[in-house]
């Protein structure tokens, strides 16, 4: 007991924090390489299905994205029940969707352009006939990729 | 000269602060990502243009129909099935064809919701995926994911994916 009683009550050694910084920093450097920014803002709301051969589209430049869903304000509010169709940052009709892609295909690169894909963020309860319009629509404006964008089935539980 | 400025301690620059705005930045990128990354299904259409068209005739015997109705029941070959039988009759048919001139013709109603009609595209896509995993495993004895473009190439060749939407003329 003697033995301790002797010991002088120390300090505890403050932590070194200095690499603290740096740690942060490497985590921030990351996020900002992994990280695209959302460039449209979404004007409809959509669901969209799911999936189980879904493959990851590694290609973002070139990538034109249609969304089709119901409109909501900017508070998220559903506006109506028939579904809208969104090229970049505006809702358009089915015979505007042409026009559209001219549109963004104008502000990319000829590499970009060259390989454009139009990825279709359709919501899963939007009626066939739409959608096939807009397939239509985007065959008769010379887009062939299209992107059936879809979330992975989680795998379900034995 | 010297010897005066040698007592002279530098001020050491107070960074106590760094890992906090560093965290600032850490968490508005954390907010800002969409970590949604881009995943789906890739499709090709058909060109518009009428000179790169071709019109085939297709014997029936090598046309498999799928067909989706206003509610989302689906029929292959005119016969009521799940995504389950489909993909199994998809595979068995595209790989009884002994030619690659097949069709899986494809028909949806207007009134047909999108989700049906994508896990309809799905179990075709799982099919042929099998049916390429299979042959790779059989012909080079590794998965089609492993081969090299070459062999793709020879087993694409054998098992295309020929969807077609365009409505086919009986």
């Amino acid at each position: 007991m003697s033995r301790f009683r002797h010991r002088r009550p120390h300090s505890v050694p403050g932590l070194n924090l200095a690499s603290l910084p740096d740690l942060i920093f490497t985590v921030l450097f990351f996020f900002m390489i992994v990280t695209h920014m959302r460039l449209v803002q979404p004007q409809v709301r959509y669901e969209v299905p799911q999936g189980r051969q879904i493959q990851k589209d590694v290609r973002k430049s070139g990538l034109v994205y249609v969304l089709i869903g119901k409109p909501v304000d900017a508070q998220g509010r559903v506006l109506s029940d028939e579904a809208r169709i969104q090229v970049g940052d505006r809702l358009v009709e089915v015979s505007e969707i042409g026009a559209a892609i001219d549109q963004e295909r104008g502000r990319m690169s000829d590499e970009e352009r060259s390989r454009l894909t139009v990825s279709l963020r359709v919501d899963r309860d939007t009626e066939m006939g739409l959608v096939n319009d807009v397939k239509q629509a985007l065959r008769r404006a010379g887009v062939l990729n299209i992107n059936y964008s879809a979330r992975e089935v989680k795998a379900a539980i034995k | 000269m010297r010897s005066l400025r040698r007592h002279r301690d530098v001020p050491e620059l107070n960074t106590t602060s760094t890992a906090d705005i560093s965290f600032m930045l850490l968490v508005f990128f954390l907010v800002t990502s969409s970590m949604d990354s881009d995943k789906g299904l890739g499709r090709k259409l058909a060109p518009m243009d009428e000179e790169r068209q071709e019109q085939r005739d297709i014997s029936r015997d090598n046309v498999l129909m799928v067909r989706i109705d206003a509610d989302d029941r689906l029929y292959c070959d005119d016969q009521p099935v799940t995504h389950e039988e489909l993909q199994q009759q998809v595979e068995s048919f595209v790989a009884s064809r002994q030619t690659e001139r097949y069709v899986v013709g494809v028909e949806t109603d207007r009134k047909t919701s999108y989700n049906a009609y994508f896990q309809m595209q799905d179990a075709v896509v799982a099919a042929f995926r099998s049916l390429r995993d299979k042959m790779a495993r059989h012909e080079y004895g590794h998965p089609f994911s492993a081969c090299n473009d070459e062999e793709r190439q020879a087993i694409m060749d054998r098992y295309p994916q020929r969807i077609s939407e365009g409505g086919l003329v009986r």
